[in-house]
């Protein structure tokens, strides 16, 4: 048998502070009702950047021994992340555009480790056909999934019981009834916490969960090459890296899929300060040949602070990311054309914000 | 063989620190100092959640640093109280007077360390030269390597520290992430049966009151260093008998051996876990989370036909020399894995390597020992490697040793 084979792994991408416990939970209630089964399984929580910070794409596994031991089981699971997957499961839809979990590794597909035949599950109020068009291609067919809910933001370490856990397992039952079936995952609920509303939400996302095929080579380009690291002779000596040229930035570290929000500027009343390009943290801005500042999106990490120091009113306004589908520059639309890019601006800042409220975050 | 009684346990998920923080709710210590760095945090998140769900009565402390938390468990267990602290990588080092003096002064603290490479930017992933640094001077030093191994020996850490014979500090390692930060289903024994394992902690005449006036740590220049250094050696010698005694009092209390799952049986040796050993002509030895795709491999190649096995050391201070020399005698070809590092030492070798070495060369007829360092700021050795190893292993039955230390998986070199 192939290690493939032996193991089934879910994947849990989560946003880091705000989902932090609800990964771990689902993946509580996934190893919990695995075990009812009567199969061995484990749980464990990896990242490359701090979960602890605002937005950090970061990721829970469950590991479901399939005939194997439970010893084998964590021999097989010692690792920072298993090669391939069976169930990703999506707490964010902004995270479909692609994570940046591991430093140096650079934006990955958010399906980069699903086997083939696989299930891709997203908490989203979207549709169907306007996220399958933020996937992916793959060279197999799999099966996508939506539950319909808002994604599910808490606060700092605090965790929002909004039944998304049992959504997200009734969604898992119903598509991949190998890896936790109904009859169990009721049982495991009424077990842990007899409520109606939690088996009800289960059993409402079991039979509502949106779902389809993706076809092999639907979906989305997303070209992903995996960085070469330097060998041991290669490196410079000290821990040292060279200086990114001037007007340059990282390739291999951009961190913006850390955002679930950004900045947009409205260059007509822009007073050109120069305020956002000094406090901007992750150095996004760009001043203009005629003194803007634009902002390089694939870098922002959607802190706030722009739009906190701006000093004109509604200049820069964040903005829900699941607005945009792509990281481009605000300045190039707006040279194109001012006025649609007023209209533009009106509408995605009406649009109604789905994630958490955080002090500091320039709302 | 002791007999065991039927014992209903619970069942739980946990990680490895959470585990750790559990063992100290039913060791119910007194004082807890807390400082965070990743990965040993959750330890104290965990216990700050007990305390606050009232499922333990202590007093928490967040120091101000390292070394303030490590002085603060250092004066409460001088004055009695059963006390739980940790950090990791640097953080342990940065407390390093603190700690070091915490042995002298035979304080039977308990630390949690979450092995952390020390201090590459970012790379919070275990190694374990970060408890290495204390390997010296007289910590007792446990490596686990599942949560059940870090709830099991967290007791027995109290009792075996704090037993009169001993007084003497207790660092309980876990891989950080591998341990740290996964959950696997530890059993839980009924808490009341706590009590007939781990007795009150008394500091007898060393006790710090007022109605027994002494001074800890008087002016003692190089009047009294030699013997001072002389007890601690023979205290940590005594701790080898009282880490049996410990064992075998868990077995009969608990109902199993420590470290035991209902799935994992875990062999009654304290200071070691010998696994596939006896015709074994290859043997790994490792410490830490690192044993897991250790025996998937060994399981693998043994459907192979290699003779391999494997020696887990758990107990690294007091250091299992008698059991190392039992385990290995027969062996060809020893090979240590090492997830730490010794610059310019013999070789050029890692740690335990030497350890191996030193204890094997008494012996008329010794093994070859090979090292491979590996695993290093968190980095996966996987079942491949381990199969790796055991062919290199297998390939120096009969061939005298070249190259004594091979680094695994290092961009840059052969593997
Ligand atoms: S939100 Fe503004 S300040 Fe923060 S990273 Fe993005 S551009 Fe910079
Ligand atoms: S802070 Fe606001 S007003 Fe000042 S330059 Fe930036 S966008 Fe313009």
């Amino acid at each position: 048998m192939k290690t493939e084979d032996e193991v089934k792994y879910v994947e849990i991408v989560y946003r880091g502070i705000f989902q932090k416990r609800l990964a771990k939970y689902i993946a509580e209630g996934i190893v919990y009702t695995a075990r009812e089964m009567g199969k061995p399984a484990l749980s464990f929580g990896r990242y490359g950047d701090s979960p602890e910070r605002n937005g950090v794409p970061a990721k829970y596994y469950v590991g479901i021994g399939n005939g194997i031991g439970e010893e084998d089981l964590i021999g097989y699971s010692t690792r920072v992340e298993p090669d391939l997957v069976d169930v990703i499961v999506v707490l964010d839809d902004t995270l479909l555009k692609g994570v940046e979990s591991w430093a140096w590794q650079g934006v990955q597909p958010i399906n980069l480790k699903l086997k083939a035949n696989g299930t891709m599950i997203v908490t989203s109020t979207k549709r169907m056909d306007e996220l399958v068009k933020m996937v992916p291609k793959k060279d197999f067919e799999w099966t996508f999934g939506v539950i319909k809910t808002e994604p599910s933001f808490s606060g700092l370490w605090a965790f929002k019981d909004d039944l998304t856990m049992e959504k997200v397992w009734g969604a898992i039952a119903k598509l991949r009834p190998d890896i936790i079936d109904i009859d169990h995952l009721v049982k495991y609920v009424s077990k842990k916490q007899s409520s109606d509303k939690r088996i009800s939400a289960v059993k409402e996302a079991f039979s509502s969960v949106d779902y389809r095929t993706i076809r092999k080579g639907e979906g989305i380009d997303f070209i992903y090459n995996p960085p070469r690291l330097l060998t041991w002779q290669e490196m410079l000596e000290g821990t040292v890296v060279p200086a990114v040229p001037r007007g340059k930035r990282n390739e291999q570290f951009k961190r913006g899929t850390t955002k679930f929000e950004r900045p947009t500027v409205d260059f007509d009343t822009c007073i050109k300060c120069k305020l956002c390009w000094i406090y901007c943290p992750d150095e996004c801005f760009d001043e203009t040949p005629d003194g803007y500042y634009d902002i390089a999106y694939d870098y922002c990490v959607g802190c706030g602070i722009c739009a906190e120091v701006c000093p004109v009113k509604d200049c820069i306004v964040m903005v829900d990311e699941s607005m945009f589908t792509d990281y481009r520059r605000p300045y190039e639309m707006w040279k194109e054309n001012k006025v649609k890019y007023k209209e533009w601006l009106k509408e995605v800042r009406n649009a109604r914000k789905e994630r958490v409220y955080v002090p500091g975050l320039g709302r | 063989m002791t007999e065991t009684r039927k014992i209903i346990e619970r069942e739980v998920l946990m990680n490895g620190t959470q585990a750790v923080a559990n063992a100290a709710m039913y060791a119910d210590v007194d004082v807890v100092a807390a400082y965070p760095i990743r990965p040993y945090t959750e330890v104290m998140d965990t216990i700050s959640k007990l305390i606050a769900d009232g499922e333990l009565d202590a007093e928490f402390i967040v120091a101000e640093g390292e070394h303030g938390q490590f002085e603060t468990v250092k004066h409460a267990s001088l004055v009695g109280a059963r006390t739980l602290v940790g950090s990791s990588g640097v953080g342990w080092l940065y407390a390093m007077e603190a700690i070091v003096v915490t042995a002298t002064d035979r304080a039977p603290v308990v630390a949690i360390i979450g092995n952390r490479a020390l201090d590459d930017p970012g790379a919070y992933g275990v190694e374990h030269n970060d408890a290495m640094m204390v390997r010296d001077v007289g910590w007792l030093l446990a490596w686990v390597d599942t949560a059940q191994e870090a709830f099991d020996t967290t007791l027995i850490a109290y009792r075996v520290g704090e037993d009169p014979r001993v007084l003497v500090p207790v660092g309980i390692s876990m891989d950080g992430g591998f341990l740290t930060h996964s959950e696997q289903i530890v059993r839980l024994p009924p808490k009341e049966l706590v009590k007939d394992f781990l007795p009150p902690y008394n500091r007898g005449k060393y006790l710090v009151h007022p109605d027994n006036p002494i001074t800890v740590a008087p002016q003692v220049n190089e009047d009294w260093v030699m013997e001072i250094r002389r007890q601690h050696d023979e205290a940590v010698e005594r701790a080898r008998g009282v880490i049996v005694e410990a064992y075998e009092s868990f077995k009969k209390v608990f109902g199993r051996y420590p470290g035991s799952t209902s799935e994992i049986e875990m062999p009654e040796n304290p200071f070691v876990e010998p696994f596939m050993i006896d015709d074994a002509e290859i043997v790994l030895i490792g410490m830490g989370t690192v044993s897991k795709p250790m025996k998937v491999a060994i399981k693998k190649m043994r459907n192979q036909g290699y003779k391999v096995g494997m020696l887990r050391i758990r107990w690294f201070r007091p250091f299992p020399t008698q059991d190392v020399i039992k385990y290995l005698s027969q062996a060809k070809v020893v090979c240590v894995i090492d997830r730490d590092y010794s610059i310019g030492s013999p070789n050029r070798g890692g740690v335990i390597y030497h350890e191996i070495r030193s204890s094997l060369y008494d012996l008329d007829q010794r093994p070859k020992v090979l090292n491979f360092i590996g695993g290093l700021g968190g980095r996966e050795i996987t079942i491949q490697d381990v199969e790796k190893i055991i062919k290199i292993g297998y390939e120096h039955r009969d061939t005298p040793i070249t190259k004594p230390v091979y680094w695994v998986g290092v961009r840059g070199d052969p593997w």
